[in-house]
């Protein structure tokens, strides 16, 4: 079953268009990052897939349940964390806490009480009196401690130190091997490439990439660095291959396709040493955005 | 390019920009108001004769005093104007004192804009001094305008000029306590409250001194009352002006005192930032807000409630001595109905608690309007909550506060009749009451519309419907336009209890009219985006 699924979903505001005919899909269990720039529009497709935004054009749909149809139902089994940590100024965290739990109709309070532990709230605090940092934490506290079946997360991270950003990462393996979805929002590149099994990469309101990270990265160039005994010899042009000296006696190619061709040219030579490194997601994330200065969008 | 000006200068201009929906629509009232005082007194009382009659049985009624001060000379359009510009728009004029101070100093703070502001090039004295004088300039704005306004209605420049700076130092008083008020509290509300508390003392202490004999003096220690010993068009005292500025000098001197050697973003009153949780009402949103709403919901019943004693206890000194029916007649006319018996008197002190009610139903518009423009909502929605739910169960509650504010109303100036020995019975001042209900539900159908339809501009729109069609109310009669145009007002369709009887159809069709502008909004909320800040 799909936890996520939006059919040509498009959102307009005025001549703006923050969300493009887009398809997504996350499977129940997946963790899910959705990667873009600010004004991309991660959070319009969150606020569309909450059925708190009106769709312009397609539908988005929880669990098989219309968003924006059925917006009760479809969150029964969600948990949201919002990009800005907006809750009620008077209430302290304890209070939050309660109060959303009710609302959502219920939580795992052992599970909370270990969460408060872990990410260090003094939960008498008043949200008022609390950092950006700290309200986040709380509202991280409250989503995770739901168990809900699918973890909606707008940039979840902001505002955290290291230290709970790591705390962070560690729930959302938790959540993965209980079998939770998590769709993450998200800008910051390393966290998604350290916890997410998907990944879809938005630019200006569509979807120009989307699949695992080996999947992307058919797109990135491997990067294959060579030293040699003796100076970097002269190599036959080789295609989908160039070459770059690096030092008196070394060489790094750039290589997209197979490494075949490489090794066969390479095979008669004095090599010392050769490592290759597959593309970073920050190499194919700037590579999708470098390709799109200037360009029309898709 | 304006790049050259100097970085005060620009926060001056921001101050005022900032507030300039609100400059812009007091403006308005302030100059019409002025407007129509000369005009509606030329109309009514055009010979000597009539004006006597009036002098002798209207303007020394006790019960009138208290909502229009006292009046020295209302022979003459310039002192009638004077009176009655005095005794009501410099009420109005301390409340926006309080409110321009506040927004400009503690909202700035607690939003954290000041902040950002003081992180620059400006110091903080610098940027205390450069907000009042934003706050200046409006009230420059409103000046001009209630000047322009009496001008237009055919008072000579001189006196206008006085009567509007006699007003406006009222407000100058207001903006040193609001000024005050925002460095003691930390919050807006807080700072707020302290203000409008301010204001009520004051008023009480005008109303003690313009109706009980032997304590004429406390004129002298309320700002309203200075208002009054100016004498605009009765013989000019200017030299009480300076009471006013020595005041206001000295609240500022002390609020700049205390800009200096405090915390940026605290106040002098501390308040605890841990607590011990405390579990009740957070079961559901609706109980939520209930929870939230709950000190604003006491402080509008103890207004109302004060309010109401006052109106109870001097409703026994009205007296329809010497009065000719014509002239009750005429005075029907200036939107008072007859107010020369104590019920009359009591029906027509009624129709100010209906205006509470009302601006009640817009509070709670500009309440859930807030929680939407906080973002909050969104966090709500996200969860197994509905739209519907969550307006309607607003909406519920608004009905119960405007039913709160109704029941005070009819109790406690029922208590107040009832200690002087007026007899007025319980019931019949219920009745009264009840009269809150469809212009309050009225009221709230229309903010709930505009909250649905155009949710930023919807506090505005609601409070500015309630504020039109009460000045309608009172100076529509007085213009002489078409019956049709004045009935246009809900507040027309009242029937004052006790004075006149209750109407029934009305009631029913207002209150219908409410409901059904309420389930409208319902189903336009369901359809429309959520719409942050």
């Amino acid at each position: 079953m799909t936890a996520v699924r939006t059919e040509h979903l498009s959102k307009r505001y005025g001549a703006t268009l923050a969300v493009d005919t887009l398809d997504l899909e996350v499977r129940e269990g997946e963790v899910y990052g959705y990667l873009g720039p600010n004004g991309a529009g991660k959070t319009t497709t969150i606020r569309l897939l909450l059925g708190l935004h009106r769709p312009s054009g397609g539908r988005a749909e929880l669990f098989g349940v219309d968003a924006w149809r059925d917006p009760v139902e479809a969150h029964r089994r969600v948990a949201y964390v919002a990009g800005e940590p907006f809750l009620w100024p008077s209430l302290t965290s304890a209070e939050t806490f309660e109060f959303l739990a009710r609302v959502h109709g219920g939580t795992d309070v052992r599970y909370r009480d270990e969460l408060v532990e872990r990410f260090q709230l003094d939960t008498r605090k008043r949200i008022r009196a609390l950092s950006k940092g700290n309200r986040q934490k709380v509202q991280l506290v409250a989503a995770l401690a739901t168990r809900a079946d699918l973890l909606l997360l707008d940039e979840p991270t902001s505002g955290l130190d290291p230290l709970m950003e790591v705390t962070f990462r560690d729930c959302v393996v938790e959540a993965k091997k209980r079998g939770q979805t998590i769709f993450l929002s998200s800008h910051i590149l390393s966290e998604v490439e350290a916890v997410c099994d998907r990944v879809g990469i938005l630019r200006a309101g569509k979807l120009v990439d989307q699949g695992t990270l080996d999947e992307l990265r058919h797109l990135g160039a491997q990067t294959v660095e060579v030293t040699f005994d003796g100076p970097a010899p002269r190599l036959p042009a080789l295609p989908g291959v160039t070459v770059e000296s690096a030092g008196a006696s070394g060489l790094r190619f750039e290589v997209t396709g197979g490494v075949g061709p490489l090794i066969a040219a390479l095979a008669g030579q004095p090599v010392a040493t050769l490592s290759s490194r597959t593309a970073s997601l920050e190499e194919i994330f700037l590579h999708h955005y470098d390709h799109g200065n200037g360009g029309a969008p898709g | 390019m304006a790049t050259a000006a100097l970085p005060v200068s620009t926060l001056v201009r921001r101050t005022f920009l900032d507030a300039r929906v609100r400059t812009i629509s007091s403006a308005c009232l302030f100059a019409l108001y002025g407007y129509v005082q000369p005009v509606g007194f030329r109309h009514t009382y055009p010979t000597l004769e009539s004006r006597l009659q009036f002098a002798r049985s209207f303007a020394n009624n006790k019960a009138v005093v208290v909502f229009y001060g006292k009046a020295y000379d209302i022979l003459t359009v310039g002192g009638y104007s004077a009176w009655r510009v005095g005794g009501t728009l410099a009420i109005v004029a301390a409340v926006l004192g309080v409110v321009a101070a506040v927004r400009a100093l503690r909202t700035e703070e607690e939003a954290g804009r000041a902040e950002l502001v003081l992180a620059g090039i400006i110091g903080r004295g610098s940027a205390f001094g450069a907000a009042l004088a934003g706050v200046a300039g409006g009230m420059l704005v409103l000046g001009l305008a209630q000047t322009a306004g009496l001008l237009a209605g055919g008072l000579p420049a001189g006196g206008s000029m006085y009567l509007a700076l006699s007003d406006i130092t009222v407000m100058v008083v207001f903006v040193g306590i609001g000024a005050l008020a925002s460095q003691l509290a930390p919050t807006r509300r807080t700072a707020i409250e302290i203000g409008i508390a301010a204001v009520a003392v004051s008023w009480l202490l005008r109303v003690a001194a313009d109706t009980s004999s032997g304590v004429g003096w406390l004129r002298w220690a309320t700002p309203l009352g200075w208002a009054e010993e100016l004498r605009p068009f009765t013989g000019a005292q200017p030299l009480v002006l300076l009471l006013p500025a020595a005041a206001t000098l000295a609240m500022l001197a002390a609020a700049a005192r205390i800009v200096a050697v405090r915390d940026v973003g605290t106040g002098l009153l501390a308040v605890p930032d841990s607590a011990e949780p405390r579990l009740w009402l957070l079961s559901s949103p609706t109980a939520q807000a209930l929870r939230r709403e709950l000190p604003s919901v006491i402080a509008w019943v103890l207004g109302v409630g004060l309010y109401g004693i006052v109106m109870g206890v001097v409703s026994k000194s009205v007296s329809s001595a010497g009065i000719s029916k014509k002239l009750s007649r005429e005075l029907a006319k200036l939107g008072s109905g007859s107010v020369l018996t104590p019920s009359g008197y009591l029906g027509f002190a009624f129709i100010f608690f209906v205006m509470a009610a009302a601006l009640f139903a817009c509070s709670q518009v500009a309440a859930a309007r807030h929680e939407e423009s906080d973002e909050q909502l969104e966090t709500l929605l996200a969860q197994p909550v509905g739209r519907h739910g969550w307006l309607g169960g607003r909406l519920l509650l608004a009905t119960a506060g405007i039913l709160a504010v109704a029941a005070t109303a009819s109790v406690f100036t029922w208590l107040g009749a009832a200690s002087q020995g007026e007899s007025v019975s319980l019931p019949r001042m219920l009745e009264a009451g009840v009269n809150c209900l469809p212009v309050g539900l009225l009221f709230l159908g229309l903010g709930a519309l505009a909250y649905a339809l155009v949710p930023r501009a919807s506090t505005g729109v609601a409070y500015g419907l309630v504020a039109v069609a009460f000045l309608w109310y009172l100076v529509g009669t007085l213009l002489g336009v078409p019956k049709w145009l004045v009935d246009l007002t809900p507040f027309q369709h009242v029937g004052l209890v006790p004075a006149a009887p209750f109407r029934p159809i009305s009631a029913l069709l207002m209150a219908a009219i409410g409901a059904a502008v309420a389930l409208l909004a319902l189903w336009a909320f369901g359809r429309r985006d959520l719409a942050g800040a």
